[in-house]
């Protein structure tokens, strides 16, 4: 199958300390990654090099054909292609939930803007919150905020999503609305990678599961295989940790 | 003597007047440079590129820690030994540029950077260029905090407008001190000079007042 995403002898260090060992990754299009493992094992650095928010220092990635790392991609036609969801949602808190979604679209797609707000009406239908487009975010619960925030991403019509630990900033009963709405974006063939510790979510749409260590990929593996059936002491430890807590 | 003094000072006023207007000249000129140039700066101070966060830091400091009437003295004496030559009136928008620059662009600065990284990413994550994101992201938030010590600010510059007397820009201080030569009740000369600086400034105060409240909520 085509590839959409390619690590290739991805390195990367903050100072000394090495985040990014050799990461070889092959993600292709409609592929649905989850990515697992501790705190600062390097997996939200990871994700962030897809779409440049951390440079590499050694290596290549290529997304959709693009090389992203190097120097003079072009950043703006490289991210309308990559939808971004934050732990911390970072709506914009000045602009109501329209006006957030459709900034992009007016902006750098240069949309009309009767256009972009249909289709920003469109995806708040999509993960349910077509009566709050009049709202701003703080007047919105955290899970309300997060489904804003991936209609955000959705409006520009990406080829990929990230999601950087989309649910670990929510209240536990939030949880199930976040991940309902990702759910269904995997019905829709969309090339996503997800950093997350929700084992539920992965045994049920992920195609594999990562699972970092120390800034490597320490094992790869289908999502039953992996949560039941892990290869490496690390990921048993790891997931006993997971299943306990 | 004083009620002579007085009718005096009164048909003089005039005088003052013109005082005045110098001195209005020179303060709303300065606040429109000293915002667009601070403004600018206070961007590149807050930005990526190390090597102008740093000038501008070394520019700032200099300007903060010299006196404004020494800063005044160097640029009306000194240049002309470069064999710039500046008119009284010019060089005093020159130093209030420099100096008033200088303060608006740490409050832009600060302002900017009080606003959660993340802002920014989510901003370029979307494919918005850095301009577009300082513009529609981080400045409409950035000025809730730069505003009200913005307006602060201004009515500093306002009265440290007085300081370019010393150059002989014939502006409301400098009318103050010429008048007191000829009616010498410095009291009641000053006393005018002081009523008039504040007429421009208390509308200011009181926008600065009513931004800290709105702003604060």
């Amino acid at each position: 199958m085509e590839n959409m995403i390619e690590f290739k002898n991805v390195h990367k260090w903050y100072g000394k300390l090495h985040v990014l060992n050799d990461i070889n990754l092959e993600i292709s299009r409609g592929e649905v990654l989850v990515i697992c493992g501790p705190s600062g094992s390097g997996k939200s650095t990871l994700i962030r090099c897809i779409n440049r928010l951390e440079e590499i220092q050694k290596g290549e990635i290529v997304v959709n054909n693009t090389p992203v790392h190097d120097k003079t991609v072009n950043l703006t036609r490289l991210r309308e292609d990559i939808g971004f969801v934050f732990q911390q949602f970072h709506l914009y808190p000045h602009m109501t939930v329209l006006q957030n979604i459709t900034l992009a679209p007016v902006n750098v797609k240069k949309m009309s803007r009767k256009k972009a707000e249909a289709i920003a009406m469109e995806k708040l239908e999509q993960v349910g919150l077509t009566d709050k487009s009049g709202a701003y975010p703080g007047q919105l619960s955290g899970g309300q905020q997060q489904r804003v925030a991936i209609a955000r991403g959705l409006a520009m019509s990406p080829e990929i999503m990230l999601f950087d630990e989309p649910t670990s900033a929510l209240d536990p009963e939030m949880i199930g609305e976040v991940l309902d709405v990702m759910v269904n974006l995997v019905s829709e063939g969309m090339t996503m990678c997800v950093v997350t510790h929700e084992m539920g979510f992965a045994k049920k749409v992920a195609d594999r599961v990562v699972f970092m260590d120390e800034g490597k990929i320490v094992e790869t593996g289908k999502p039953d295989e992996f949560f039941d059936n892990p290869k490496t002491e690390r990921a048993e430890s790891f997931i006993s940790m997971i299943l306990t807590h | 003597m004083m009620a002579f003094y007085f009718s005096r000072l009164m048909e003089i006023f005039p005088f003052f007047l013109k005082g005045l207007w110098m001195t209005v000249q020179i303060a709303f000129i300065s606040l429109f440079t000293c915002t667009v140039l601070g403004f600018f700066l206070g961007i590149f101070r807050s930005g990526q590129n190390r090597f102008l966060k740093w000038f501008i830091g070394v520019y700032v400091s200099f300007v903060r820690g010299t006196p404004f009437v020494v800063q005044v003295f160097i640029i009306f004496f000194i240049l002309p030994e470069w064999g710039i030559q500046l008119e009284a009136f010019p060089a005093a928008l020159l130093a209030m540029a420099i100096m008033g620059s200088a303060f608006i662009c740490e409050i832009v600065a600060g302002g900017i950077s009080s606003i959660p990284k993340g802002q920014w990413e989510a901003a370029a994550s979307s494919g918005l260029t850095m301009t577009q994101q300082l513009r529609l992201v981080i400045l409409p938030q950035a000025m809730k905090v730069i505003l009200p010590p913005l307006v602060g600010q201004y009515v500093l510059l306002i009265k440290d407008t007085s300081v370019v007397s010393v150059i002989g820009v014939m502006e409301l201080t400098r009318v103050g001190w010429v008048t007191v030569v000829r009616i010498p009740e410095g009291l009641m000369v000053f006393s005018l000079v002081g009523i008039l600086y504040f007429v421009i400034s208390y509308p200011l105060i009181l926008l600065s007042n009513y931004l800290e409240r709105r702003m604060a909520v």
